[in-house]
Formats: structure tokens, C-alpha cells, sequence
């Protein structure tokens, strides 16, 4: 493609835009997250319907979450870790990212309206939204 | 309207859905939502730069509304139209700034804009800060994925032949 002078200046900008923003993102992924026990924090529409302490867990165990048009979710808790094992969504993403055990990435079932992230145990889960503003 | 130009825009619209119906029917590749290629994006690309706008939009929206009625469920029309207008908005202002030069630097931003756009809609519904945990991979996956159809739409529009003059 022949360089243009006139469109040079804002195609550098835009390109180091960008290469900035994949930087930093590509940071964030990368970073180290410390290793501590975690709760897990099931949010049904935005609304916390349940907290469970993943160290407290010893044997695995699987629960049903229903929402409101009759879409289920099951769950399964395992010491340290937690995921969602079926559901009757469309795509099963959710399904599909198995088992998480850090507060990364949390589980999302959008056509379900669910999601379930991981929180050290020290945060309540009211303040679970002020630090993530922050880091992300 | 010419009849030309509105029978060419039908057949550019005919042509984003059936990309769009191949697509789908490729498996998600990471298990995060909202994370495609995009590939009918590559047909609002040559839109804006051989046509307009105006146009892009018309075909844009046609095929969004087309695309939920064939396959999809009300959920993702909202995603894909909110992300698809942030995304046409963005692209038109950067292709004209870049003059409809490296149309690939359009296309990233248009993909990031898309993704950008969905995960607004995506913290509306689930009202749940936690989906901006989902940010920076969402980020990524715009900017890489907009820039594979923004070179494909490079490669793509020098192969198109130049427009006849009732249809500009």
C-alpha cells in the first residue's frame, strides 16, 4: 500500500493507539494473581443468590440453579474450584470453560443471566465491584 | 435511490448473511462469550469504502435483523446491533481520517469498538461488575480479529471492480 503523507500522522496515533491498549491488556492477563482460598460469589441478575467458601468444601458436590424462564444451570463445587457442568443454554460456553479456581475469569451463562466469580476470602462480597474498577 | 445501487446493496446484504450463516456454523473457538471473528464485518469495511455510511448502515442493520430472525435468539440481536453501530460509527470516522488508506487500522478499531460495545451491553443485562474481568480479552480478540477482516477487506476491494457511475 503506497504511504500517504497526509494520512500518516493519524495512522501512527491509531496503530500506537491500539498496540497500547493490547499491551496493557496483555499485562493484565499475564499478571501474577496471588494464590489465596476464594469464595465463590453465584450472581443471578446481578443479585447475589449465593456464597459459597470453596475451602469449606471437602467432597464434591452439585447444585441446580433456576432462573426466572425456567433455564437451568448445574453447578458443581469441588475443594478449590467450581463450575457449571450443564446447561440448557444455547452455546454452552459456560459449560465449556470448566472448572476455574482464581478470580481471573469469571463463569458467565449470559442467555441464563449467570455468572459465578471466584473472590479472595478477605473481600466481602459487597466490595466485590470497587476493586475491580480499579484494576481493570 | 438508483435501482442499481439498491439491487448491488440487496446483494451485499445477501452476501454479509450468508458469511455470517458460515461463521456460525464454525464452533466457538474460547470458551468466552462474545469472542468471534467477525468476518461479516469485511462486507461493512468494503461498503464504507467503495459506497457510505449511509449505506454501510442499511446493509448493516438489514443483516443484523435478517441474522436474529433466521437463527437467532432476542439476546443477541441486542449485542450484535449495539456492538455493530458502536463499531460502523468508529469505522466511518477512522476511514475518513486515514482517507480509506490501511483499512486495516479501520478494521481494528471497528473490532474493538464491536467488542467494546457488547460488553457494555453485556454489564446492562447482567448488571454485574464482574463482567469487566472480561475486558482485556475482549480487547485482544477486537483489535486481532478486526484486523484479519480489515485485511481481508484490503485484499478484498482490490479485486472489486470500480463502480459504475449511477451508483455513488
Amino acid at each position: 500500500m503506497k504511504k500517504n503523507t497526509a494520512c500518516q500522522k493519524p495512522a501512527i496515533a491509531i496503530a500506537a493507539f491500539l498496540l497500547l491498549l493490547s499491551a496493557a491488556s496483555l499485562f493484565f492477563l499475564l499478571a501474577e494473581k496471588e494464590e489465596t482460598s476464594c469464595a465463590a460469589d453465584i450472581f443471578q441478575n446481578g443479585i447475589l443468590i449465593r456464597t459459597i467458601l470453596l475451602d469449606d468444601i471437602h467432597e464434591p458436590d452439585t447444585f441446580t440453579v433456576e432462573g426466572e424462564n425456567g433455564c437451568v444451570n448445574e453447578i458443581e463445587v469441588r475443594p478449590g474450584s467450581i463450575a457449571i457442568i450443564s446447561a440448557d443454554c444455547p452455546d454452552k460456553l459456560c459449560v465449556h470453560q470448566g472448572f476455574i479456581s482464581d478470580s481471573r475469569l469469571p463463569i458467565t451463562c449470559l442467555p441464563n443471566r449467570l455468572v459465578i466469580r471466584l473472590r479472595p476470602v478477605s473481600d466481602s462480597p459487597g466490595n466485590a465491584a470497587a476493586p475491580d474498577a480499579v484494576t481493570y | 435511490m438508483s435501482v442499481r445501487k439498491t439491487t448491488l446493496l440487496a446483494l451485499f446484504t445477501t452476501l454479509s448473511l450468508a458469511i455470517f450463516a458460515a461463521e456460525s456454523a464454525i464452533p466457538p473457538l474460547v470458551p468466552i462469550p462474545g469472542i468471534k471473528l467477525g468476518l461479516a464485518n469485511i462486507v461493512t469495511l468494503i461498503l464504507l469504502r467503495q459506497f457510505s455510511a449511509r449505506d454501510a448502515l442499511v446493509v448493516l442493520v438489514s443483516r443484523i435483523l435478517l441474522s436474529a430472525f433466521l437463527f437467532g435468539q432476542a439476546l443477541s440481536l441486542l449485542y450484535s446491533l449495539t456492538g455493530g453501530l458502536c463499531s460502523l460509527c468508529v469505522m466511518a470516522v477512522v476511514m475518513k481520517v486515514l482517507q480509506k488508506k490501511l483499512i486495516f487500522l479501520t478494521g481494528a478499531m471497528g473490532g474493538l469498538t464491536h467488542n467494546l460495545g457488547q460488553l457494555a451491553v453485556a454489564f446492562a443485562i447482567t448488571r454485574t461488575a464482574g463482567v469487566a474481568a472480561y475486558l482485556p480479552f475482549l480487547i485482544l480478540s477486537g483489535i486481532v480479529t478486526g484486523l484479519f477482516t480489515g485485511l481481508c477487506a484490503g485484499f478484498a476491494g482490490r479485486l472489486l471492480p470500480p463502480l459504475p457511475p449511477d451508483t455513488v
